[in-house]
């Protein structure tokens, strides 16, 4: 049986009322920064429950713009976790600072316990990010950051939606970062990415970034950058914005079975644990396994689409390296890192895909 | 009459865009999809350069160069006051300071100046093709070649551009071009290209572009996310289709005006026309005296301009922090309280284009 990994055909094998809109705004032609984005823009922030959103390029730039508004430049350090995607530390890096990793927890977010150890004069700011979909554990973050006076930039990439206690994230941080990425739980048909925040002043500012520092058509308030959301990407997600609520259903409910098949392998296969308080809104399924290398070609060949995010830690990475960054700096992300996997969890798959994942992970560790 | 400045609900009217980008859709392959490469190689093709890489906009096609070229703070990148602010802020992206010189009377680089503003701390050199004409290319790299200064072109506005038989983008050791809605090639939304013949810039653009990304699980070095979009890509590849046809009408059209608005001088004054170039007009920019005053009265009548730019960037806001005062370009500052831009687009009419020209006449009777 085929479980593959994208889903985009199916999510998209319907089209013709996205297709409408975008015939229309070609006959309209406000491509930049129009209706269509102000219009994505509020959606957004009501469905994260939070008071702005700001349409831009990327989650990278979303990111990144974060920082700049709060002042992030050369000289600082931002704080972020040993395992994400590589442009949560590009961001930092396109700020001009430099990324301070810090080792993770089983659940593969930041470990707020080693946090304070990685604090020095220079850190501007904490970027701890929600993994996967996992939201990171704010409540200590929080505390540290009140208590060493640090803002808080949440990278939101993976977890539109995700929760603690019901508060959804990006209500947390000053600022958090969303990815548009066509792979992601709200997606558009290319690169886009949104900032959330509840300051009126960073929306000012952040608004000003995104488009070269112009106040008006011809007044440059601060020198700025090119980083819009493009008007047709906001019609697509204007019409996906509707779907956000039950695609994470169904990821939750494909997540949770796979849980349950899953956790009689332990402790071969080890499954993070879940706390009820939490809302993990599975952009990934990730857990850790035995002989990993060979279980994926085992699931690879069995026509599974697993794949393994990340192998090489970032701080392993040559570009990680070059900060001075060692094996051994952070052992439980490097332990993971060999050890992890991923499975389809898309909304897209059957009761039988779920549990021909869960046979074929078991049929795996028999035969051995 | 109704004479519009632009006018692209036309650009899209025919369908054909649309039915390419739902047929090539399909493939739902979003990022950097194959259809990008073969924009790529197109446009690569159309500006004589060895390599084009797209890009989320023109800005970031110059803040590449520039960083690829190793750029940084304390550096210092001249470039045009009179430019879009995007070539001023691409520089300081890149964290270095820009320098203007200032213009002549085709609102270019005036190369004469140029050599005063280089100091040591000097690492490169954008002359910008202003309008859709090309900066004074030889004379700039006659100053800069023997200083080992790189030359970027800004040819955000100057798609199909040339001087003598060399396109722009092919000449510097990069070019930053604009995919823009309104540009000469635009598209549905934010796009840009850089054109480079250097295999090594080209390499690192690349990486640049996709978060320093050597594979999927490799990361060389750190990057952004500045990708063209693939949808973009489709679109681009129509529009270029079309090109040859839009330049050759914008010509046309600002070859009636050149020809229509000389008896008008000195009311209104038309840029010196240098031989041998090849002018893609972008826009048609012309000094016209009592300017405010001309713009109202053709609004009034139904003609729609523009000013390419009204506050010189070094007199912005923005640039309060690098110490220029009103007076340090005086080329600049007079044209840029004289400037208007007429419609010069594919759509205008000879018709149109008369009644334009008559009610500039009947302003200045008046």
């Amino acid at each position: 049986m085929r479980v593959p990994y994208s889903y985009l055909r199916e999510q998209f094998a319907d089209s013709e009322p996205i297709l409408r809109d975008i015939k229309g705004l070609l006959e309209s032609t406000q491509f930049t920064l129009g209706p269509p984005v102000a219009e994505f823009e509020e959606r957004f922030a009501r469905l994260c429950g939070a008071r702005h959103a700001i349409g831009v390029g990327t989650g990278t730039d979303a990111l990144f713009l974060s920082l700049k508004a709060l002042g992030v430049e050369p000289g600082d350090e931002v704080i972020t976790a040993a395992d994400t995607f590589i442009a949560t530390a590009g961001a930092i890096v396109q700020a001009g600072a430099r990324p301070v990793f810090v080792d993770v927890l089983d659940d593969f977010n930041i470990d707020p316990g080693k946090i304070e150890a990685a604090i020095t004069p220079r850190t501007r700011a904490l970027l701890p990010v929600h993994y996967a979909g996992q939201p990171a554990k704010m409540g200590p973050i929080l505390d540290i950051a009140r208590r060493r006076k640090l803002p808080v930039v949440e990278d939101a990439c993976q977890a539109i939606s995700a929760a603690i206690d019901g508060k959804l994230v990006s209500n947390f941080g000053v600022a958090a970062g969303f990815s548009l990425h066509p792979l992601k739980n709200l997606n558009v048909w290319g690169d886009g990415g949104v900032i959330v925040t509840n300051s009126p002043e960073l929306d000012a500012t952040l608004r000003l970034l995104r488009n070269h520092g112009l106040k008006n058509r011809d007044e440059v308030e601060i020198f700025g950058y090119n980083c819009r959301l493009d008007s047709l990407q906001a019609i697509v997600g204007n019409h996906l914005i509707r779907d956000t609520e039950s695609i994470t259903a169904a990821r939750i409910k494909n997540a949770l079975a796979l849980d349950a098949g899953l956790a009689t392998l332990a402790p071969r296969v080890r499954v993070p644990k879940r706390l009820p308080n939490e809302r993990h809104v599975f952009h990934l399924y990730m857990f850790e396994a035995d002989d990993r290398d060979r279980l994926l070609a085992y699931l690879v060949e069995r026509e599974i689409e697993a794949k393994i995010h990340y192998p090489v830690p970032l701080h392993l990475q040559p570009a990680g390296r070059r900060l001075g960054y060692k094996e051994g700096d952070f052992p439980v992300a490097e332990r993971q890192a060999k050890r992890i996997i991923t499975l389809p969890v898309h909304q897209h798959l059957s009761p039988s895909q779920v549990q021909f994942m869960i046979d074929s992970v078991a049929a795996f560790y028999r035969q051995r | 009459m109704r004479v519009k400045y632009m006018d692209l609900p036309r650009q899209f009217e025919d369908g054909t865009v649309v039915a390419r980008v739902i047929d090539e859709f399909k493939r739902c392959q979003f990022v950097l999809g194959p259809q990008v490469a073969e924009f790529e190689g197109r446009f690569a093709r159309a500006c004589g350069a060895a390599h084009a890489v797209g890009l989320n906009s023109g800005t970031d096609a110059l803040f590449f160069a520039l960083k690829a070229l190793g750029v940084g703070a304390g550096d210092e990148v001249i470039t045009a006051p009179n430019s879009f602010v995007a070539s001023a802020g691409a520089i300081v992206m890149a964290g270095a300071t820009p320098v203007f010189v200032d213009v002549d009377a085709e609102y270019l680089m005036d190369p004469a100046r140029l050599p005063d503003a280089i100091t040591p701390r000097t690492r490169a050199i954008i002359p910008v093709h202003l309008t859709g004409n090309p900066a004074d290319l030889d004379a700039i790299e006659a100053i800069a070649t023997p200083r080992g200064l790189p030359v970027i072109e800004d040819a955000a506005q100057a798609v199909g551009a040339a001087i003598g038989g060399r396109v722009v983008g092919s000449i510097g050791t990069a070019a930053a071009f604009s995919l823009f809605p309104l540009k000469n090639l635009g598209v549905a939304g934010d796009g840009g290209m850089l054109t480079t013949r250097s295999r090594e810039l080209f390499d690192k653009v690349m990486l640049y572009r996709h978060h320093g990304l050597r594979t999927r699980d490799e990361v060389e070095i750190w990057g952004y996310n500045s990708r063209l979009d693939t949808l973009q890509a489709i679109v681009a590849d129509a529009v270029l289709d079309g090109l040859e046809a839009v330049t050759a009408a914008r010509i046309r059209n600002a070859a009636f005006y050149d020809q229509a608005l000389a008896p008008l001088a000195p009311h209104v004054v038309v840029p010196p026309r240098r031989r041998g170039v090849r002018q893609v007009f972008h826009t048609y920019v012309v000094q016209a005296e009592r300017r405010d005053g001309l713009r109202q009265f053709l609004e009034s009548r139904g003609v729609e301009t523009k000013i390419h730019y009204p506050i010189p960037i070094h007199l912005q806001k923005a640039a309060a922090g690098l110490g220029y005062k009103r007076g340090a370009f005086p080329v600049s500052e007079a044209q840029s309280e004289r400037i208007v831009s007429l419609p010069v687009h594919e759509y205008l009419t000879e018709t149109e284009q008369h009644y334009v020209v008559d009610r500039i006449e009947e302003f200045y009777r008046r």
